[in-house]
């Protein structure tokens, strides 16, 4: 399992455009919110987590386009499954290598601009923290959808998987409304966190079933 | 002895010769009744004393909107007997309710938008049942785009299938976390649940209608599930001799 990872993390980490491309991307999006809008902070800061949210959310969803493809066209999915080693497991690794390498930035970032645009630390650090484990959902969720669509693009796979994040989205919503309004938000960390176990199961099976449908 | 009728009615041959005995019956009765209840709940049924005569779009607006949430049931337990027993006929349910639900919901959607002009006094609000409706519709549509993006008809049954138990379990989901949004934002704005329960001569005609659409949209189910048997299973003899 631990040349697996390796592997799957010099594949990635050698195609720098792929993981690159999307943390410069989030932080194009975010730095063009302020331009649209007539300058005053306090505005800033009213719709700046919608953007966050919704932006994460499209870099995840066009990042994850190629996350199967490669080994699809050129055969690696082929050995794996004739070498007997187990689809699931392949899966996983290369959803939670995308994670450390696009996620975690998307993260760490998420946690910086929330510094700069409501400049409240402890806030900006469970925005941080949440945003690591929205962003593994998110990845999971749109590498299902990539499966299905594996070699027609990906705004097929977009069509198909943005309804299924939506609950997600409202939850971020409430849990940001609690935070500002400084109610009980522990409630949706840990609907989250329940929401990222579930997944973390579920999803590589569902994955590794489709892909196994494609290589018939 | 079920599971005998199971397997004989799962062929699509023998589908194909019941559903064409059913239909006519089916279709005929149902439009027939559709059409009595129509002008019952149109020009019988009394007038709404807060809504006026605007209320009666119900007639149209609440069948369509039973019909399009009960076509996704069918939709998922379809997929699960095609995905656990691998039963065709399944697939081809799967693939000719999904454009039909649409349609159907697409109907619920306008009528309920032309309902909300005189009732709200806007064509759209973001209210939790309009909402999930919007995104049930969106879900319809992913899965006609994801088979439609198949040349390889078994593989798109397959992920269409998949995608719909997702879509599914997701449903209720979406329902309830829809719901939990909008009552925070705007409680007031939903008028139509706080009016008192529907008076019996209003009632009357609008379970005439709900059934009867029901039934016409299972005509036209089987008729659409008919020709995706033609479609797919041409090179069959029995197709040929019947042609």
């Amino acid at each position: 399992m631990k040349g697996l990872l390796q592997i799957e993390l010099f594949k990635l980490f050698k195609k720098i455009r792929s993981w690159l491309g999307p943390v410069l991307i989030f932080t194009l999006i975010i730095i063009a919110y302020p331009l649209t809008v007539e300058y005053s902070t306090s505005e800033l800061a009213k719709s700046f987590y919608s953007i966050l949210w919704l932006g994460a959310l499209m870099t995840i969803m066009f990042s994850t386009e190629d996350i199967f493809l490669e080994d699809y066209l050129d055969g690696t999915m082929d050995q794996y499954i004739v070498n007997n080693i187990s689809l699931p497991l392949i899966v996983f690794i290369k959803i939670f290598v995308y994670w450390l390498l696009i996620g975690v930035p998307i993260g760490i970032l998420s946690f910086i601009f929330a510094i700069v645009f409501t400049s409240n630390f402890e806030s900006s650090l469970l925005i941080g923290l949440i945003s690591l484990v929205v962003n593994y959902i998110y990845f999971a969720v749109f590498s299902f959808g990539n499966s299905l669509s594996l070699n027609k693009g990906s705004l097929l796979s977009s069509l198909v998987c943005l309804p299924l994040v939506l609950p997600i989205l409202i939850t971020l919503g409430k849990f940001i409304t609690a935070l500002e309004y400084a109610l009980n938000f522990y409630s949706y960390i840990i609907l989250l966190l329940g929401v990222l176990s579930i997944i973390i199961t579920i999803i590589p099976f569902l994955i590794s079933f489709i892909l196994k449908a494609h290589l018939d | 002895m079920f599971k005998k009728f199971f397997h004989q009615f799962a062929s699509p041959k023998t589908f194909y010769f019941v559903s064409q005995k059913i239909f006519p019956y089916l279709f005929w009765l149902s439009i027939v009744s559709l059409i009595i209840g129509l002008i019952w709940g149109i020009l019988y049924a009394p007038v709404d004393k807060v809504q006026g005569n605007s209320y009666r779009i119900i007639y149209m607006h609440v069948p369509a909107s039973f019909a399009a949430q009960s076509l996704y049931m069918m939709i998922a337990v379809a997929s699960f007997i095609f995905l656990i027993w691998k039963v065709k006929l399944a697939a081809y349910v799967v693939k000719s309710v999904s454009l039909i639900g649409a349609s159907v919901t697409f109907l619920a959607l306008i009528s309920g938008s032309i309902w909300g002009v005189p009732t709200w006094g806007t064509w759209w609000q973001w209210d939790a049942r309009i909402t999930s409706t919007l995104i049930l519709f969106i879900m319809y549509l992913g899965l006609i785009s994801l088979h439609n993006s198949f040349n390889n008809l078994d593989k798109a049954d397959k992920f269409i299938s998949v995608l719909a138990l997702v879509g599914f379990i997701n449903i209720p989901i979406i329902k309830m976390s829809v719901n939990w949004w909008s009552t925070l934002h705007q409680p007031a704005s939903i008028t139509l649940s706080s009016k008192p329960s529907i008076d019996l001569a209003m009632l009357y005609p609008l379970m005439i209608c709900i059934f009867s659409f029901l039934g016409l949209i299972i005509a036209i189910v089987l008729r659409a599930i008919q020709y995706e048997i033609l479609l797919r299973e041409k090179n069959k003899k029995w197709i040929q001799s019947i042609s």
